[in-house]
């Protein structure tokens, strides 16, 4: 067993991390876990799926396995292969295997990037039958209670044709995120960033305003991780101009005009 | 340089045109006492105004050797820029006045911080946008207003010597006629009445108020200068950085302030107004013997006045003014503030006219399809009662009633709450979009008029319901046209919106041609499907890499071998998959020019019939337009088949249904396709135009001009990662195509007739 010398502790989450429920869905995360259901996080960028994975784990007290999906990501990628190690065949196994195996969680970040294909690879996984079969081995893994499966994506930016299967897609509970409501948000800025609760206001009131522009050649506002990134930026002193140059309307876009406006919103608001 | 020189070169210039000999003397005469340089600099200035206007270019000519006493040479070509922008904005007059006006108009203006609104436009638009978090327009108009759906600013402004003040006024414009928007004050409903009644015919109640004065004109301006006060609190509270940038700026210099013979009333006013911009209002307010005024300010710094306030107030100062109106002037208005702008009720009704009408009809459609969905029996009720009350005389609209389910009532979730609707007593559930609808219309609009539900239900009734909206008629436009730039060499600049591009249906044609042609390339078809399947996605299996999906056995063996001979063993072990998708976009432009009549048109025809049968095969995304058109103000692109369209029987259809049209004038039409596949996310991007000529069309799009603007289109595709191609039938093409498309990127094609087969070989050969 190769794989099984990966330290699973250090997929722990030990420290409680931060983080304000929107709505009800610890809750029916927890309950999900406890039924056995796989879960689907849907949201745009940056406004804390991930955040909420580890949050989830950590009160689930399970091992935290996150795969970050690519169009390159194969069957093996996730199962497992097997290396020549000293002119022996070794079995190596994937993430998802080892999070089976352990009872681990295992999270599939923005899993529409990965192929068609080897998406396939988790349908019995997250249906009733919860087993994982390793044709390669020619073994089948049947999944403790204490596994669980989650995957996020975007539906924001995709194009169509990254869109998950209706096949995929019908076995998944469903949370559906979204930027905080703005009172939740300053707050979250405020103690993730480190900022007054007015700065932190005008932060969220500047990323309000660039989420306004979805229509008009922006394809997503700023995040709320942006906006924690610009906090942190001035909490260390860089003057809150600069910070929101640097951390928020820059990274959004490099359409000079779309630029301009937006440091212009900047202006406005400090 | 002598006369004849001059003569020879100046004939040369406007060549073809051959104007009167004493007239050209007159015009060239001053030249002759000018150096070599200034007369090449002037004339070469003709080329880019003469064909556009020859009275331009005269007058250009007669006035330039005082102009250049002023203006220095190097800054002739943008000056002359700059008025053939007014000649195609304006017309000769302001081009001609523009040009006499070089000292005031384009010198002292160049380096006092002028802002174009067309330069800025894109940075304000998206500003206010944002801002807003609505879909607000901004235009040029010859006042600032607005009308709560687009915002008119002036064209250019040169208030402050620094450019980056004027920009800063641009933007305080549009947040103070946002904030009138966002506040309500065009749109404040009357204060007694229960239940608003805005409606289609209805005018907006401020305008009855003002009416009610003796004097509707001060009492108009009080309201608005309240209204700006309180829309300068409400900034500053939602966007303190620019109020702040705004207080450091120099002060406004307030027009009409010195006049003296304006009314007591027209003093007051601008008294407000300076102690407004200098921040002293308080004071003024303080020792103001109105108690409301005292009130309204208080109020305003503490827990905040709405527009009702405003309205007792102007109440209140009118009340105070009337004793002075015996004597003085009549009030006449006062210069409003540059960014308060004017307040135009008429343009704000009928912007409320016209959403009414539109989200009124959207509103019945909706409805009509929900009551045609719903049960017959019920259905048939509703018609029912609606035919009986028609034929009755008791009113002419339907009883119409909004009904919250009771249980949701007052409760948090009442906006959710699902909505019945009462037509005639007839009780009836909405879904919960069109709930959402009403919902909005009731909210914007205060209520929802009963012959709305009338309409729908006949709608309904009429089985027509899914159809209420009609579709495009043939040979119709399908979209808004749009307006796209073009180059013109020889001002080395862009004529600015000058061809407008609109999308238009093919005439409904019914023919056999598309089965002609299947049956007549049968066999083609076949044998490109199979040459086009081989081209599809293929999987194939690398070997020897250095990580993959399974182990390499051969390389395996062989490294273990190599590893017992002493010799270094290889790590590339592993079998990869490697997949290589096709991810390809192509639009095709048809040339629909008259000259195509024919068989020439017939074999784009075939050739497209077997191009659309293989890339079906392929399954890359394409689409299909024919281009024709005559002038700039009618580029016309016909419809063949779009992106996301699937080929069917329709498209086939269309083309068969492609004919001779008009012109060629490829610029626009290229312009268009580039802005469709810059849309898409395709790796690889084509645009592959067919033609059999040059580009031309009936007006002075011809020529090295045509030829220049549609190589300057291609740039511009190509610097959007697009690879322009072209198939050409014309024999003088390498003329020109070397110069347009560049050597590589056009293909001419000898003999018309074996077009249909080349086709899909060339597409296959670009792709592969």
């Amino acid at each position: 067993m190769g794989g099984a010398n990966i330290p699973l502790e250090e997929h722990r989450i030990v420290k409680k991390p931060y983080y304000l429920a929107q709505g009800s869905e610890v809750e029916i995360a927890c309950a999900a876990y406890r039924s056995g259901l796989p879960l689907l996080l849907k949201g745009p960028t940056g406004c804390g799926k991930t955040r909420f994975m580890q949050y989830l784990a950590w009160k689930l007290d399970r091992p935290l396995i996150t795969v970050s999906c690519h169009d390159d990501l194969s069957t093996s990628d996730l199962v497992g292969r097997y290396l020549i190690r000293a002119g022996e065949a070794v079995w190596m196994d994937g993430p998802l295997t080892l999070a089976v195996r352990a009872g681990a969680i295992c999270y599939l970040d923005e899993v529409v990037e990965a192929r068609k294909d080897t998406t396939v690879v988790i349908h019995p996984l997250a249906d009733d039958r919860r087993e994982l079969p390793i044709e390669k081995r020619g073994e089948l893994l049947i999944a403790p209670p204490e596994f669980m499966l989650a995957v996020s994506y975007n539906p924001g930016y995709q194009s169509v044709l990254k869109d998950l299967k209706p096949s995929t897609r019908q076995r998944f509970v469903a949370l559906s995120f979204n930027y905080p409501e703005l009172e939740q948000e300053v707050d979250i800025v405020c103690q993730e960033g480190g900022l007054e609760r007015d700065v932190a206001l005008s932060l969220v009131k500047l990323a309000i305003m660039t989420r306004n522009l979805k229509d008009s050649g922006l394809p997503e506002g700023a995040s709320t991780r942006l906006l924690i990134q610009a906090g942190k930026l001035i909490g260390d002193g860089v003057d809150i101009q600069t910070a929101c140059r640097v951390a928020v309307v820059e990274p959004l876009s490099d359409d000079p005009e779309m630029l301009a406006a937006v440091e212009d919103m900047v202006g406005s608001l400090f | 340089m002598n006369f004849p020189a001059l003569n020879k070169q100046f004939y040369h210039l406007v060549a073809p045109d051959i104007p009167n000999d004493w007239e050209v003397e007159e015009l060239l005469e001053p030249y002759l006492d000018q150096s070599d340089e200034v007369c090449q600099e002037v004339f070469k200035c003709i080329p880019a105004i003469w064909p556009i206007s020859t009275s331009l270019c005269c007058d250009f000519l007669r006035i330039i050797p005082e102009t250049l006493k002023i203006l220095p040479l190097s800054q002739l070509s943008s000056w002359v820029g700059e008025i053939l922008d007014r000649y195609e904005l304006d017309g000769l007059r302001a081009a001609q006045r523009f040009m006499r006006d070089v000292e005031s108009g384009y010198m002292n203006r160049s380096n006092a911080g002028l802002v174009l609104l067309g330069e800025v436009e894109g940075r304000l638009l998206t500003f206010i946008r944002g801002v807003a978090g609505r879909d607000l327009l901004i235009a040029p108009g010859n006042a600032v207003f607005t009308d709560t759906e687009t915002i008119f600013l002036p064209p250019e402004l040169a208030v402050f010597s620094a450019s980056a003040d004027n920009i800063l006024l641009y933007k305080l414009i549009l947040a103070f006629q946002w904030a009138y928007i966002a506040n309500g004050t065009f749109t404040l409903p009357d204060p007694i009445a229960q239940e608003p009644m805005v409606d289609s015919e209805s005018s907006l109640w401020l305008n009855t108020f003002f009416a009610s004065f003796p004097q509707p004109l001060f009492a108009r301006d009080c309201y608005f200068f309240l209204e700006t006060v309180r829309a300068a609190r409400f900034l500053e509270q939602a966007l303190p950085g620019l109020m702040r940038a705004w207080a450091k700026l120099p002060c406004f210099i307030l027009p009409g302030a010195e006049d003296k013979n304006i009314s007591p009333q027209a003093a007051v006013l601008s008294d407000l107004q300076s102690r407004f911009l200098n921040g002293s209002l308080l004071e003024a307010w303080q020792e103001e013997h109105l108690p409301v005024l005292r009130d309204y300010w208080r109020r305003l710094l503490g827990e905040g006045v709405n527009g009702k306030d405003s309205v007792e107030a102007v109440k209140a100062i009118c009340a105070a003014q009337a004793s002075h109106e015996a004597e003085g002037e009549e009030y006449e208005g006062i210069t409003p503030l540059l960014f308060q702008g004017e307040i135009r009720l008429s343009a704000v009704e009928a912007v409320h006219r016209q959403r009414f009408l539109r989200q009124g009809e959207e509103l019945v459609h909706s409805l009509a399809l929900h009551l045609a969905s719903l049960p017959k029996e019920q259905l048939e009720q509703l018609l029912r009662s609606e035919e009986e009350k028609e034929n009755g005389a008791t009113g002419l609209e339907s009883d119409v009633t909004m009904i919250m389910d009771s249980e949701f009532a007052g409760t948090a979730a009442e906006p959710q709450a699902p909505l019945l609707i009462t037509i005639n007593n007839e009780e009836v559930q909405l879904s919960e979009e069109v709930a959402e609808q009403v919902r909005q219309f009731h909210d914007e609009f205060g209520h929802l008029p009963g012959r709305f539900l009338s309409s729908a239900v006949g709608r309904a009734g009429e089985g027509l319901a899914p159809d209420a909206h009609p579709g495009p008629e043939q040979g119709g436009e399908l979209q808004a046209p749009i307006c796209y730039d073009e180059w013109d060499h020889r001002r080395k600049g862009f004529r600015k919106n000058w061809c407008v591009v609109t999308i238009k249906e093919l005439p409904d044609l019914r023919s056999g041609f598309i089965r002609q042609t299947l049956s007549k390339y049968h066999g083609v078809v076949n044998r490109l499907r199979h040459q086009f399947e081989m081209m599809r996605t293929s999987d194939r299996f690398a070997r020897r890499q250095r990580d993959g999906d399974d182990i390499d056995l051969d390389a395996l063996v062989e490294s273990l071998a190599d590893g017992r001979a002493g010799l270094p063993s290889s790590d590339r072990l592993f079998i990869k998959l490697l997949r290589d998708e096709r991810d390809i976009a192509v639009v095709f432009l048809i040339d629909m020019s008259n000259s195509t009549a024919g068989w020439v048109g017939n074999a784009i025809k075939e050739s497209l019939v077997l191009m659309t049968e293989a890339l079906e095969v392929l399954g890359d995304r394409y689409a299909i337009y024919g281009f024709s058109g005559m002038r700039r103000t009618r580029c016309e692109l016909f419809h063949i088949k779009e992106f996301d369209e699937p080929y069917g029987e329709p498209v086939r259809e269309r083309i068969g249904a492609i004919s001779p049209m008009e012109y060629t004038r490829m610029g626009p039409a290229i312009r268009h396709a580039t802005s469709l596949l810059a849309k898409t996310d395709a790796r690889v991007r084509l645009l592959i135009t067919l033609t059999d000529g040059k580009p031309e069309d009936y007006d002075d799009y011809k020529g090295e001009y045509a030829i220049e603007d549609t190589r300057h289109a291609l740039l511009e595709a190509k610097m959007a990662g697009i690879h322009p191609f072209c198939i050409t039938i014309d024999h003088q093409a390498h003329d020109y195509m070397d110069h347009l498309y560049g050597p590589v990127n056009y293909i001419f094609v000898n003999d018309v007739r074996k077009l249909p087969l080349r086709m899909p070989e060339i597409y296959r050969v670009l792709t592969s």
